[in-house]
């Protein structure tokens, strides 16, 4: 069993992971690695802080980023720019890193169930969607105060969420997988058709 | 573990699993701590990361740590054990229940993650992203680890 030594002594941990993490990386990959899980618009001064660079910095970077489509901008009300991960290359990330670990056939029996179970939740609760149910609810407890009754448990909220976006990960790594089939053997076929 | 009912509503976490922060936080473990073998629970659809670590704390032969994360930055480090001790970093709101916590970010303390108002702590970590937090979890369960002790896991500092 490998081991390790005691960690050195700190004190205090955010500190001391801030600096470790620091020490171990550039700033562009800190600022990379920050604002790929940023599905809000937030300043590139709020990037700069969680990625420990000057605001400077990460603006050239988030630029950057933005240039190559990692990420995307919009403006802010007070001017300025806003950045966040682009949901598109989110998207193509996960779709990529799925085709890598799961084969086509147990996509396919997979993303049927996924579907079956989002039907479920459908015409379980009587609307297309989470956040229909959710204005829903407020509106029956906004009309009859005293009703404590059908409460839905918001954690079934929350699966119904998740569920609808795994799906749409993995909907994209079938599609961009299957699209990624026939471009190559329409490659091949022409190849084949070369005389010789 | 879950909350008992009448907290369910007001303490759940917001926003959907994050499978991609989940993917990241695997890396991280599978980078920073040797004794750890972090896996999703479901490739495609997971809900929890699950660590399996080869030894626990204090008397413990083997521990799990479960993470869950959001896309909203809330999350759930739930340490388990083969002596049946439970511990849970976590930061969601909970409507002003947890008296000693200002704010989101909290900590049910051992031997069985004590949701009791009165013994949930203020959490000693206090950064949001994942990368970060996971190495502090990580950095205070090998404190206690190597001090054969529960008392660092929140106290967020490791003196001479």
């Amino acid at each position: 069993m490998t081991d390790r030594s005691p960690p050195d002594e700190f004190a205090d941990v955010n500190e001391a992971v801030s600096e470790e993490w620091e020490s171990e990386t550039t700033p562009y990959e800190r600022i990379r690695h920050v604002v790929a899980h940023t599905y809000s618009p937030v300043s590139a001064d709020s990037v700069a802080d969680d990625a420990r660079t000057a605001p400077k910095t990460a603006r050239k970077h988030l630029n950057t980023l933005a240039d190559e489509g990692f990420v995307e901008t919009t403006p802010g009300e007070q001017g300025g720019t806003l950045y966040r991960r682009s949901p598109e290359s989110l998207v193509v990330e996960q779709a990529a890193d799925i085709l890598e670990h799961v084969s086509t056939d147990e996509l396919v029996t997979r993303i049927q169930e996924m579907r079956e179970q989002l039907t479920e939740y459908r015409s379980e609760f009587g609307v297309d969607s989470p956040e229909e149910l959710a204005v829903n609810q407020t509106n029956q407890a906004l009309a009859e105060s005293e009703s404590l009754q059908d409460e839905i448990d918001p954690e079934t909220i929350r699966e119904w969420k998740t569920l609808r976006r795994n799906l749409a990960f993995a909907n994209a790594a079938l599609s961009i997988g299957n699209a990624e089939q026939f471009v190559d053997s329409d490659r091949r076929s022409t190849d084949d058709s070369v005389p010789a | 573990m879950r909350d008992s009912p009448d907290q369910a509503e007001t303490h759940t976490l917001r926003g959907a699993t994050d499978r991609p922060a989940l993917l990241t936080i695997r890396d991280v473990v599978e980078e920073m701590e040797p004794l750890a073998t972090p896996e999703l629970d479901d490739y495609l659809h997971p809900s929890v990361l699950e660590v399996m670590l080869d030894d626990g704390l204090c008397a413990a032969d083997e521990a799990r740590i479960d993470i869950q994360w959001t896309t909203r930055d809330d999350y759930k480090f739930h340490y388990t054990d083969t002596e049946g001790v439970n511990l849970r970093w976590g930061k969601h709101p909970h409507a002003g229940d947890y008296i000693h916590v200002p704010g989101l970010e909290h900590y049910h303390p051992p031997p069985n993650a004590s949701s009791d108002p009165d013994e949930v702590e203020a959490s000693c970590i206090s950064q949001s992203p994942e990368e970060l937090v996971t190495r502090a979890v990580l950095k205070l369960w090998r404190v206690a680890y190597h001090t054969d002790s529960y008392e660092p896991l929140n106290a967020g500092r490791n003196p001479p």
